[in-house]
């Protein structure tokens, strides 16, 4: 019982922290402020991968999310001088955010209300799954995944240093 | 409501707020934050589904690290568009971006 107690306690910690990071992380005027609500929503998501015994995934989530992505977003606020915020008139502005609320609202009302009532009966947690089976699978028979993904990524990162390129020759 | 319930109502709340960035936002790397919200709240969703159904666990966590680096390669591109683009345009703010309106 106190150690359903905590893991309640755990879980509502790490929604508050999605919550309100996702929320600074869509509303704050400032892009930096905003990529920082980014950076707390995806710790409250590395907590949910924890509380469902997914070790591997949360530290996969800090690596690559917080370590690699956000350092991403970081660059693009740097080299594009955008840190000053979102300008705009104030009038369109009232205008959209009716639109964004109704369009999120709306969609995310419907899918609610399927996850409420279709959904199956969860199991308790299973233990946890060692690193060594995932690499078992993912070199087994998942091989051809896990080499799209690393091409995937080639091809971005040799795309995204061609148009760096290609934007200096024509300057 | 089960325990399963509750973790994919984080993931719709990570997808709403998501979508209502991507839809307010003004400028390309707010856009590209919001999706990044997004595609969390589907990393989310994998791994609930995974690790609490009789479903094979090694699926949903695998599956939620390609999503992880489709989101990384995916970052990177846009960073690069988004230098272009503020390079051609001198801004990022999408209401500007509109060399091809009629």
């Amino acid at each position: 019982m106190d150690q359903l107690s905590g893991i309640h306690l755990a879980y509502g910690l790490y929604l508050v922290l999605i919550i309100c990071g996702g929320l600074v992380a869509v509303l704050a005027r400032s892009l930096v402020r905003a990529l920082s609500g980014l950076i707390v929503t995806l710790f409250g998501v590395a907590g949910m991968y924890l509380l469902m015994a997914a070790p591997f995934i949360a530290l996969m989530q800090i690596l690559i999310y917080v370590g690699a992505v956000t350092v991403l977003i970081f660059f693009a606020i740097m080299l594009t001088r955008t840190s000053e915020g979102e300008s705009g008139s104030e009038s369109g502005r009232i205008g959209r955010g009716f639109l964004g609320i109704w369009a999120a609202g709306f969609s995310t009302l419907v899918l609610a209300a399927v996850v409420i009532r279709h959904m199956p009966k969860a199991i308790p947690l299973k233990p946890e799954v060692t690193m060594g089976r995932l690499g078992e699978f993912l070199t087994g028979p998942y091989s051809l995944s896990f080499e799209l993904i690393s091409v995937v990524l080639f091809v971005a990162m040799a795309g995204a240093v061609l148009l760096g390129f290609e934007r200096r020759k024509a300057k | 409501m089960n325990y399963l319930v509750w973790y994919h109502l984080a993931a719709l709340i990570l997808f709403g707020l998501g979508l209502y960035g991507i839809t307010c936002r003004k400028s390309l790397v707010g856009m590209l934050i919001s999706v990044e919200l997004m595609l969390n709240g589907a990393g989310l969703a994998l791994v609930a589904s995974s690790r609490l159904t009789p479903a094979l666990d090694e699926l949903g966590q695998l599956g939620t690290l390609l999503v992880m680096g489709l989101a990384a390669a995916e970052a990177t591109l846009v960073l690069a568009i988004i230098l272009i683009v503020s390079r051609r345009f001198g801004t990022t703010e999408i209401a500007d971006i509109a060399t091809l309106k009629g």
